[in-house]
């Protein structure tokens, strides 16, 4: 029966209440809406959950639970078979440990991609100005200021795009009605349909050409410091860099160097090593624009991936079946 | 025979190569004033006699003063051009200029994308409220306490764009790929071609259905205050308001009653009425984007820009007329 079964909400919902208050159709209902890892964990081994078949978590809900890493994804309930996460980022989930367990995981793409290309357009073209100075001197009451000087244009020049993926995409169609000419690098290149005119490139050339380089892909074991100081030096003198994925992609202390050197003549940040804090000399460089990771803070996307999260949740209850799993799950290698 | 006399009114920062070769075809002379009377002084006393090109900037006004009757009363007879380096040109009196058979030139089209590009980076940093945001982080504050209001994606809105010249066609490009609507007014229709599937209306349908509007339309006596206080209370209960024009075809009073009501949700601005000084009530505002006058800073734009306006001096020497003179002397 279904009402035998759970949902687990662990943190919050905002715009899609009633939609998940409409799931109670189809099981139960619980909630965990504040906390922490240790109370989370001992209700776990105490069977407060043992009948919770989804959980409904997000990147925020990672602050009441702590991140679900190996630990606690053993302690969760056996009945557990899907984790319906809100958030296209899931760096905060130990994938592999859920595999191990038969648990499968939906993540929200597509509902972030608008947002987030929308922020990283709005850094690169702060950064390619180097905004922050007289944007701060007209606040100062000083107009431009004294160190205000000229910026540049995108128009002609190259943006590289690493990790083409949902968000990549929605940049480069972005940057192209700027006129710049697109390139990416990716795992793989992607079928020329899907590539919106943009030239696949090795990550070597993606560095040493690119005048703008733009993060967008996801952070794991493997992408961890991707940019670093030997990055850094590949780079064309005065590039322009932006982030809008994790920040650990790039070696924070590097970035500083790089920046400090004149190597890297601005960059656009919405994400940091270890966010919320933020290394100081980036704080105090007025070359740089920062924005503090709000990459998808809009009333109308909140919505989409708390409803999309609930798309997911329903299929699992009703079909066994989730509508965005996560890449690393798809494939029948994943022997879910 | 003499070489005819050029008049350079504002600096030359990048094409220094173009200005000097103006010199094998013409005589370049500078003012030596620093100040509007002293510069009535140097017209009267005759130093600019047999000048008949003008070269101005926009900074130049702090020489000169504006190209209104009384300036242009006392330059010499022989001044029959003005080329104004900048695409808006409300700093000189057309109407003065046309009736001492004086042509004026500004510079349209090279200053189209990065006005746009200010354009668009105002649109989106006021819908997704990115000011509170920015300055809490340098406070070391994150994003704030309380955390601000979640911001709106442009996706899916409407773009009412006052002004489909050269940069309202640009920027309207740009927004398509942020997924709005462009509507807009325009003092007459354009053919579908450059119109670029946008929708024409009225101006009070404008100002009805826009969820952005964005000014870019020049500043004349008929565009002041163009949007003013009848016009908010036209508008949609949290519009946006972004400007990259002239700050004065905005009551800029005006805006900050509408956005203190919170009629207008935020406003991103690049102009004001009274540069540089800024209506208090919009730096005391957390929900608005200010920078200050900056649309075409950057290397490549000001150079095309100076290469247009020295161009223009060149076809005058050359061929005895202007590549381009300002819509009102089309006729001329």
């Amino acid at each position: 029966m279904p009402q035998d079964r759970s949902a687990l909400l662990i943190g919050g919902i905002t715009h899609a209440k009633e939609e998940w208050e409409a799931c109670s159709s189809l099981l139960n209902l619980k909630v965990y809406p504040e906390g922490s890892r240790d109370d989370f964990i001992s209700k776990c081994r105490k069977g407060d959950f043992d009948d919770v078949f989804v959980i409904y978590r997000s990147n925020e809900s990672t602050s009441v639970t702590g991140p679900f890493d190996e630990e606690l994804v053993r302690t969760l309930p056996a009945s557990l078979k899907f984790i319906c996460h809100n958030g296209a980022g899931y760096d905060n989930i130990n994938v592999p440990a859920c595999s191990d367990r038969g648990i499968r995981i939906a993540n929200t793409p597509i509902a972030v991609n608008e947002a987030t290309a929308d922020v990283a357009i709005f850094l690169m073209l702060g950064a390619l100005r180097r905004v922050t100075i007289p944007f701060n001197a007209l606040r100062q009451g000083e107009w431009r200021g004294r160190n205000f000087g000229l910026g540049h244009d995108p128009k002609k020049q190259t943006i590289g795009i690493l990790g083409m993926g949902g968000i990549g995409t929605a940049v480069a169609l972005r940057a192209k009605a700027f006129g710049m000419r697109l390139q990416y690098h990716n795992r793989h290149q992607l079928p020329s349909d899907k590539e919106c005119g943009a030239k696949y490139v090795s990550f070597d050339e993606l560095l040493e050409t690119s005048d703008v380089l733009s993060l967008n892909l996801s952070l794991n074991s493997s992408t961890k410091h991707i940019i670093s100081k030997p990055q850094f030096d590949k780079m064309k003198d005065g590039v322009i860099v932006i982030n809008t994925a994790r920040g650990p992609l790039i070696h924070e202390n590097a970035l500083v160097d790089a920046l400090k050197s004149g190597k890297v003549w601005s960059a656009g940040l919405d994400v940091y090593e270890e966010e919320p804090k933020i290394h100081p000399e980036l704080v105090k460089n007025q070359n740089v624009v920062l924005l503090p990771h709000i990459g998808t803070a809009t009333l109308e996307t909140q919505r989409d991936m708390e409803l999309l999260v609930l798309e997911n949740l329903k299929e699992a209850v009703q079909n066994n079946h989730l509508k965005t799993p996560i890449p690393e799950q798809k494939s029948s290698r994943a022997r879910i | 025979m003499t070489k005819p006399k050029v008049l350079r009114l504002g600096d030359i920062d990048h094409a220094h190569d173009a200005w000097n070769s103006l010199g094998e075809l013409a005589e370049l002379v500078e003012p030596k004033s620093r100040s509007r009377d002293e510069f009535l002084e140097e017209c009267k006393s005759g130093a600019f006699d047999g000048v008949s090109i003008i070269y101005r900037t926009f900074g130049s006004v702090s020489i000169s003063g504006l190209f209104d009757e009384e300036l242009l009363k006392e330059l010499p007879e022989s001044v029959k051009f003005v080329c104004h380096n900048g695409a808006g040109y409300d700093q000189v009196d057309v109407h003065a200029c046309t009736s001492r058979n004086i042509l004026v030139s500004n510079v349209p089209t090279a200053v189209d994308d990065a006005t746009a590009d200010v354009n668009v980076f105002l649109i989106l940093g006021a819908l997704r409220g990115f000011n509170t945001s920015m300055l809490a982080l340098r406070e070391g504050k994150w994003r704030g306490h309380p955390p601000p209001p979640l911001g709106h994606d442009p996706e899916g809105k409407t773009l009412g764009i006052l002004g489909m010249g050269g940069i309202g066609r640009n920027l309207k490009k740009k927004m398509d790929a942020f997924g709005m609507k462009t509507i807009y007014h325009n003092r007459s229709k354009l053919s579908e071609e450059l119109a670029g599937g946008a929708e024409y209306v009225s101006f009070e349908e404008l100002l009805q259905q826009s969820d952005v509007i964005s000014l870019n339309l020049p500043l004349n006596k008929n565009t002041r205050h163009i949007i003013s206080t009848h016009e908010f209370e036209k508008m949609k209960r949290g519009v946006v308001i972004v400007n990259t024009a002239r700050g004065a075809v905005i009551d800029e009073a005006a805006l900050v009653a509408a956005l203190d009501s919170g009629h207008v949700f935020s406003c991103g601005l690049d102009v004001y009425e009274n540069e540089p000084e800024v209506h208090p009530g919009l730096v005391a505002n957390p929900n608005v984007l200010l920078v200050p006058h900056m649309g075409t800073w950057t290397v490549e734009t000001q150079m095309a820009m100076e290469m247009w306006n020295i161009g223009n001096v060149r076809a005058v020497l050359e061929k005895g007329k202007l590549n381009n003179v300002v819509p009102e002397q089309k006729d001329m």
